[in-house]
């Protein structure tokens, strides 16, 4: 920030944990000629938005996804609140009110868009989720142990989210979650911003370093986990139980001279105060229903948050073992009890798993991105990815007092990185660890992009350190928007489904008989697992590029070779799946048409429906027809 | 730059507005409910008190009021606290297959006008450990009458 910029870390009073003092130099007041700026281009930057949104053609989306359909003024929008952020954060101290408001304004401006525009749902695979909840409706009741096909009842193992959907779903009086749905990432980005900036909060006194943050966590947050997806809850439940373990959880004895300001960095916060032995015992029983909560919701999470206090124990400040153990027996209690046949599932596949590193930390399915879009989509996140951890390293060095102060935070960011070597998630773990590292690595970025407001002033160094910041910071921030939107938008040709596409699907799952087998090319398509608890089904480009390869040269054979003898199966290819297989390199260029092309002229399959979106075809056995079981 | 203490502002006799608000907004959302499905009005109500209502009546009020950092805090942890209820109890409603719409609402309803009543959790740092320095304002802060809260 530039010399006129008021500290937002104002002069500091005396503290009965520690005091500290005065700033160098008494807080000048605002220039009050910046006064209307952060409204007038919060106004304009949104207005631009506004007006954006009708000119993006989203449903002739084809190489770049939304990217290139994405008009000028969108982009426009997107420079002009980030020119009215860093205005607002020049007085982030005396009105602390403006960073907030442009934080939701870029929540809403990065991922609002496709909630406003998109006739049906983003992301296939959210359908998904949305079946899950209209089952549960329809079933009336939780079937954990039901054994469902493509273990679909992992879902009424850990079915927190779905049950609040469902009973969110009766309450609005709406007839499926598809009529929301789109607007999770914004619900989830407003009540995870607090949290967040109750995390930063307990580690900076600076507001400036704590909207930054935050501005950079919204910006490297294109992962896209915050869908209507239990792991989007999961997630900010796991948070919250964290901010408030900072918090609250200060073994006494244990700052030692973190709470002596002479040592400290200029931003840093003092360790909150200690707390007894008998506080942290009600902390455990306030924090009993969000960790149970986090167990019921979601999986995956509850290791995270055993990993995270683990690693947290490492600190002499938050050695808390009781609440691991607290912790980690509710999750083991809830792993062998709703979640048991999964469970024991995953500890069976443990061991095989366990230790291979590069194919736990790949990301997607099994193929390699191909296509424009995709392939960038690719690149920029990984580029992102680097971007904020060599600002988080970098601030981590360079900035050692801080580190010191805020090491927990560094360690609960680092703690999940091991989780690699157990198991890949579906191909999903490097996107989980990345998110969970998220909160420490944006704190840290934004660490390394803004001098401490304290500082020395007068020292060349610090000169020239607060002038290079002057123009990194708002490049940064420009390079990560540019970054954020082919890693968010890239892909959405495979994220968007018309309704036509979805309707197809739908009747083509309406027509088979209870007992029957879907097959598709994959499962991210709409409404794939429509009718789950009834119809069986194979995704059969799911596995590893040589087998498919293998099946392409005879898709109809290879099929009703591994078709259950006795079975209604119908195969469904639509656009979605055609636009997946290629973006993910499932199947190589043209494969899918070559697939649709030799089934649809099989003896052995007989086409039902065909539209411009996809075709249904019956696989129809000659008497003469050896079917073997799969 | 040290200041004495502030004396704790009375709240004695003071009606409880926030909280009175808070207890009936459950009872708010579980009326919107008899409204025809599909009416955007029952939207409002229903989120915002699944949302929040819970979190906020479990959180508020602390005996001697919030201090800026703490208010930050009790706000913040609101929306997760009342997600978790919320999810806790859909989830029991569906093991016993007893799920129905006011058997959803009225406890959490019944549940927050209760909590709405007591005081808030005593989360440590909601009467002393959040302390900001003075002059530097929570976005949250402003509400405040001067000199409140310790």
């Amino acid at each position: 920030m530039s010399e006129g910029a008021v500290p937002a870390r104002p002069a500091a009073p005396d503290r009965e944990d520690g005091g500290r003092p005065p700033a160098a130099r008494p807080a000048r007041p605002a220039d009050p000629a910046l006064t209307w700026l952060p409204p007038a281009l919060l106004v304009l930057g949104l207005g631009l938005w506004g007006i954006s949104l009708p000119l993006v053609d989203f449903r002739s989306m084809d190489d770049y996804g939304l990217l290139d359909r994405l008009p000028v003024p969108f982009y426009a929008s997107l420079a002009v609140l980030t020119a009215g952020f860093l205005v607002a954060l020049r007085r982030a101290g005396t009105a602390p009110g403006w960073p907030l408001v442009y934080c939701v304004g870029l929540l809403v401006a990065l991922k609002a868009a496709p909630a406003v525009l998109y006739d049906s749902v983003r992301y296939p695979w959210a359908s998904k989720h949305d079946a899950v909840v209209n089952t549960l409706l329809g079933a009336g009741e939780l079937r954990p142990h039901a054994a469902l096909s493509g273990n679909m009842s992992a879902y009424d193992q850990w079915p927190g989210f779905f049950t609040l959907n469902a009973a969110l779903v009766r309450a609005f009086g709406v007839e499926s979650t598809a009529v929301y749905l789109n607007w999770a990432p914004i619900v989830l980005g407003l009540i995870l911003l607090p949290v967040l900036v109750l995390l930063y909060r307990t580690f900076t006194e600076d507001w400036r370093l704590v909207w930054t943050a935050v501005w950079i966590f919204q910006l490297a947050n294109w992962v896209g986990q915050d869908y209507l997806a239990p792991q989007g809850l999961a997630y900010v439940l796991h948070l919250t139980v964290l901010a408030v373990v900072l918090r609250h959880f200060v073994r006494p004895g244990s700052a030692g001279r973190l709470r002596d300001r002479t040592a400290l960095d200029p931003a840093a916060a003092t360790v909150p105060p200690a707390t007894s032995t008998r506080q942290r015992a009600v902390g455990v029983l306030v924090l009993s229903p969000l960790i149970l909560a986090v167990n019921a919701v979601h999986q995956l999470t509850p290791v995270m948050l055993c990993v995270v206090l683990a690693a947290l124990c490492l600190t002499r400040r938050y050695r808390n073992l009781g609440l691991l153990a607290v912790t980690g027996l509710i999750m083991l209690a809830w792993d062998l009890t709703m979640g048991r046949p999964l469970f024991l599932e995953t500890l069976g596949t443990l061991k095989e798993s366990l230790g291979r590193l590069t194919q736990n930390s790949r990301a997607g399915y099994t193929g390699q991105l191909t296509g424009p879009g995709p392939e960038l989509a690719g690149k920029a996140g990984i580029a992102m990815a680097l971007a904020v951890v060599l600002f988080a390293g970098i601030a981590v060095l360079a900035r050692r007092r801080l580190t010191r102060s805020a090491l927990p935070l560094l360690l609960a960011s680092a703690a999940p990185l091991p989780l690699f070597a157990v198991n890949d998630y579906g191909g999903e773990m490097l996107f989980r660890v990345y998110l969970f590292g998220l909160p420490g690595a944006a704190f840290f970025a934004a660490a390394a992009l803004l001098p401490a407001a304290g500082a020395a002033r007068r020292s060349r160094g610090a000169l020239v350190r607060r002038r290079v910041t002057a123009v990194a910071l708002p490049a940064v921030l420009l390079v990560l928007t540019a970054g954020f939107l082919p890693a968010y938008y890239g892909k959405d040709a495979m994220y968007y489904t018309p309704p036509a596409e979805s309707a197809l699907v739908t009747r083509a799952i309406d027509r088979m008989p209870a007992g029957g087998l879907l097959l598709a090319t994959s499962g991210s398509f709409p409404e794939a697992l429509h009718r789950y608890d009834e119809v069986e089904h194979w995704w059969f480009c799911e596995q590893e590029i040589p087998e498919n390869e293998r099946m392409l040269a005879d898709p109809a054979r290879y099929l009703a070779d591994r078709i259950p003898r006795g079975v209604t199966a119908h195969v469904v290819l639509t656009r979605t799946q055609d636009v997946y297989t290629a973006g993910e390199g499932l199947l190589p260029p043209g494969g899918f048409a070559l697939l649709r092309e030799r089934l649809a002229a099989s003896p052995l399959f007989e086409t039902v429906e065909e539209t411009p979106y996809g075709i249904v075809l019956a696989y129809t056995p000659s008497t003469t027809t050896a079917g073997g079981a799969s | 730059m040290t200041t004495p203490p502030a004396p704790a502002r009375p709240r004695a006799g003071r009606p409880n507005r926030a909280g009175a608000a808070v207890a009936a907004s459950g009872w708010l959302a579980l009326a919107a409910t008899l409204l025809p499905d599909g009416s955007v009005l029952r939207w409002p109500p229903v989120l915002l008190f699944v949302c929040l209502g819970p979190g906020l009546a479990l959180l508020h009020p602390q005996p001697r009021g919030l201090r800026p950092g703490a208010r930050l805090e009790s706000f913040a942890l609101a929306a997760p606290l009342s997600l978790a209820l919320a999810a806790l109890t859909a989830t029991f409603l569906f093991l016993i297959g007893g799920f129905s719409v006011p058997a959803f609402l009225l406890p959490l309803a019944a549940f927050t006008t209760v909590a709405a009543l007591l005081p808030g959790l005593p989360l440590p740092a909601a009467t002393r450990g959040a302390v900001e320095p003075e002059g530097a304002e929570s976005f949250l802060s402003r509400e405040r009458a001067p000199g409140g809260g310790r």
